[in-house]
C-alpha cells in the first residue's frame, strides 16, 4: 500500500512506475503466505496421495526399503502401459499438430477479418463449443465403423481435433489481435503477398499463441476419457486414460501398481505445464470469445 | 456484429495485396469479384470448415435424425416422430438427472469461482514463490481425471479409508462418501471444484492483471477501504471477464462426463446420474441410440439458452 506513495518526489509525475506486478496491499503479508501455504498443501492432497502409494512397496513385496520402484518394474514388464503411453504420445501430439496448423490461418481471418461472413463463422464455433461430446460421438462412432476406423487411433484423433478447433482458433485469433496489422501492412507494401505476411509476420511473431493452443490441445487430447472409451475397443489400440482404468478395473485393491501407471499418466502433462506454463492463457479465449 | 466498428481493420479486407498497392479508386469502390487477399482467407479457413462440417456438423444432422427414430448403434430404426423426446420428458430419470445437472452446474460453476478469485486474489499480492505456487494450484487441472478420480476414490471410498478415518477420528463416525446418495451427490461437486478451480484461477488472474493500478491508488486517496475497493472498483471491472468466466464454465459443466463418472459412475441408486452420463447409459448401455440423443439435444438447448442470456449481460456490461 506504501510502495507508491513512499516513491520519491521526482518520480510522482510518473504513476505508472506502480506496475501491475506490485502489489496493490502490501498489508498482512505473511498470513497470506501462510494461508497460499495451507490452501496449496491441501489441493495437492490426492496428487501427494497417488505418487506416495505408487513409491510404496507392495503386500507382496520382500524389500524391506521404505521406497521402491518395484510397482514401476511390475507394471512395465506385466501391463501394456507402454504401448498404451506410444499410443498417447501419437494421438495426443498428432492432434496438438493438426489444430495449429488449422486454427492458426483460421485464427488469423477471425482476427483480421471482418463482416458478416466472420461474425458467422464466430457465432458457429461458439454453437459447435456448447454441443455436448456425446452428441458428436454417436454418429461419428456409426460413421468411422462403415470405414474401419472405430476402434483406430486415426479414428480418434480425427474426433478429437473437431472438438479443439472451435478454442484453439480462438487462442490463435485472441493472440493474433495483439500483433499490429502495421507489420503486415510494411510486409505488402514491400512485396510480400497475404499468405507471405501471415508466415513472416504473423507466424514468427506468435509463438506464445502457438504454444498456449499446443499447449490447450495437449491437455484435451492427452486427458480425454469418454472419446476413447467409445471408440477403443482392443487393448492395444488403447490409449492411457481407457487403459489406465480398465487396470484399475481388474486390479482393484493393488494399490501400488494403480498408482504407478497413474503417475506414468501424469507425468507428461504436468513437464509439459511445468517448462511452458508462463506461455499458457486462457484470458484470451474470453476475449475472443464476446469480442465481436 | 462488429461491421463498422474498426475502420482500421476493415483496410485489409479491401486492399488487394500489397504487391501493388491499388490506386484510390480500389478503397472507394469495393470490387464484387474475389480479390487475392480474399481468396487467400478464403483458403485459410477451408480447412477449419472442412473439418467442422465433417466431424460436427454431419454428426448434428445424423444425431437429429436418430433422436426421431428408435433405432440401435447397428441399426437405423424406424421414424418414431418426437417419441425419444416426450418419453424423456415424461420420465423420472431424466428429471433427477437434470435436478442433478443443475446442482452439479450451479456448484461447479460459483463454487470454482469463488475459489479461483480468491487464490487468484491471494496471488496477485507480493508472496516468496509466487510461480511456484501458481504451478502447483494448476495440477488439479492439469492431472488427468482418470488419476485424480483414483486418488480421490482411495482418500474417500470405503470405511478405512483416510478420509473417514478421520472423520472417525474427530469423533463424527465414517460417513460413507460414494455410497450414501446425498454424501456421493456434494462428494462428486467437491471433486468437480477441486478440478475446475485452477481454470477460474487462470482466468481471474488474467482479468486482475488487466486492471489499472492506478484505479486502486486513487480509490485509496479517496478513503476507499480493502472492501470497497473489492466490491466497486475489482468485481466491476472485471464483471465482463467473470460473465465469459461463467458462461466456459457452465458448458464444461453441463457436458461433463469423466469427473462423475469415473468417482461414482453415476450411483448410488442414480444419485449422481447427470444427463451425459444418462444419455451415454441410454445409447451404449441401454442400445436405445434414439433416446440418448434426444435427451443430449434437451440438454444442449437449455445449455445454449442459458449461455445466450449471460451472453446478453456481457453486451449489457460492454454498453454500460
Amino acid at each position: 500500500m506504501s510502495a507508491s506513495v513512499t516513491l520519491p518526489a521526482r518520480s510522482g509525475a510518473q504513476p505508472a512506475l506502480a506496475r501491475p506486478s506490485r502489489a496493490p496491499e502490501e498489508k498482512g503479508k505473511w498470513w497470506r503466505f501462510a494461508l497460499l501455504i495451507v490452501l496449496t498443501a491441501l489441493t495437492l492432497i490426492p496428487i501427494a496421495v497417488v505418487i506416495g502409494l505408487s513409491l510404496q512397496p507392495s503386500a507382496a513385496s520382500t524389500t524391506t526399503d521404505p521406497i521402491t520402484l518395484e510397482n514401476f518394474a511390475t507394471v512395465l514388464t506385466e501391463t501394456s502401459v507402454l504401448v498404451w503411453l506410444r499410443n498417447s504420445l501419437v494421438v495426443t501430439l498428432a492432434t496438438v499438430l493438426v489444430s495449429v496448423l488449422v486454427a492458426a490461418p483460421a485464427g488469423y481471418v477471425l482476427s483480421r477479418g471482418r463482416g458478416r461472413v466472420v461474425s458467422g463463422y464466430s457465432l458457429l464455433l461458439f454453437v459447435i463449443q456448447s454441443l455436448p461430446v456425446i452428441v458428436s460421438v454417436v454418429p461419428l462412432f456409426i460413421l468411422f465403423a462403415g470405414f474401419g476406423l472405430s476402434d483406430s487411433l486415426f479414428g480418434i484423433t480425427l474426433v478429437y481435433v473437431g472438438s479443439t478447433i472451435a478454442v484453439a482458433t480462438w487462442m490463435m485469433a485472441a493472440y493474433i489481435d495483439s500483433i499490429p496489422i502495421a507489420l503486415e501492412e510494411a510486409a505488402w507494401i514491400d512485396g510480400a503477398s497475404v499468405f507471405g505476411g501471415f508466415v513472416r509476420i504473423i507466424l514468427r511473431n506468435s509463438l506464445p499463441g502457438i504454444l498456449s493452443t499446443a499447449i490447450f490441445a495437449f491437455l484435451l487430447a492427452w486427458n480425454d476419457y469418454l472419446v476413447a472409451l467409445v471408440f477403443l475397443r482392443s487393448e492395444l489400440s488403447f490409449t492411457l486414460p481407457v487403459g489406465v482404468q480398465s487396470f484399475v478395473q481388474q486390479n482393484m485393491t493393488d494399490w501400488g501398481s494403480i498408482m504407478a501407471v497413474s503417475v506414468i499418466m501424469m507425468i507428461p502433462p504436468i513437464l509439459l505445464f511445468a517448462t511452458l506454463n508462463r506461455y499458457f492463457s486462457v484470458g484470451g479465449i474470453g476475449g475472443s470469445l464476446a469480442g465481436r | 456484429m462488429a461491421t463498422s466498428t474498426l475502420p482500421p481493420r476493415t483496410r485489409a479486407r479491401t486492399k488487394p495485396t500489397g504487391r501493388a498497392p491499388g490506386p484510390a479508386g480500389d478503397l472507394r469502390r469495393p470490387r464484387r469479384r474475389i480479390t487475392p487477399m480474399n481468396l487467400t482467407l478464403v483458403l485459410f479457413v477451408v480447412p477449419s470448415v472442412l473439418l467442422l462440417l465433417l466431424l460436427n456438423a454431419y454428426p448434428l444432422g445424423f444425431g437429429l435424425n436418430q433422436s426421431v427414430r428408435d433405432g440401435s448403434l447397428l441399426d437405423d430404426g424406424q421414424f418414431v416422430g418426437l417419441a425419444n423426446y416426450t418419453d424423456a420428458l415424461t420420465s423420472t430419470a431424466f428429471w433427477e438427472a437434470a435436478r442433478f445437472t443443475l446442482i452439479f452446474t450451479v456448484v461447479g460453476v460459483f463454487g470454482s469461482w469463488i475459489v479461483g478469485l480468491g487464490l487468484a486474489l491471494l496471488l496477485r499480492t507480493r508472496t516468496p514463490a509466487r510461480g511456484l505456487f501458481k504451478v502447483l494450484l494448476l495440477l488439479p487441472w492439469v492431472v488427468p481425471i482418470v488419476v485424480s478420480s483414483t486418488a480421490w476414490n482411495w482418500l474417500v471410498a470405503t470405511p478405512s479409508s483416510p478420509v473417514p478415518q478421520l472423520f472417525d477420528a474427530l469423533g463424527w463416525g465414517t460417513p460413507l462418501f460414494l455410497a450414501d446418495p446425498t454424501l456421493a451427490a456434494i462428494t462428486v461437486c467437491i471433486f468437480k471444484v477441486w478440478v475446475s478451480f485452477p481454470f477460474m484461477m487462470m482466468m481471474s488472474a488474467s482479468a486482475l492483471a488487466s486492471v489499472d493500478p492506478v484505479v486502486y491508488e486513487a480509490a485509496r486517496m479517496d478513503g476507499a477501504s480493502p472492501r470497497q475497493q473489492f466490491t466497486q472498483i475489482t468485481l466491476p471491472l472485471v464483471a465482463r471477464s467473470t460473465y465469459i468466466s461463467w458462461i466456459l464454465m457452465t458448458i464444461f459443466c453441463v457436458n461433463d462426463f469423466p469427473t462423475i463418472y469415473l468417482l461414482t459412475g453415476g450411483g448410488p441408486v442414480n444419485a449422481t446420474t447427470s444427463l451425459v452420463v444418462l444419455a451415454y447409459r441410454s445409447v451404449f448401455q441401454n442400445f436405445e441410440t434414439g433416446s440418448g440423443v434426444a435427451i443430449a439435444f434437451l440438454m444442449t438447448a437449455v445449455l445454449v439458452a442459458v449461455s445466450v442470456v449471460l451472453y446478453r449481460q456481457i453486451r449489457k456490461v460492454d454498453t454500460a
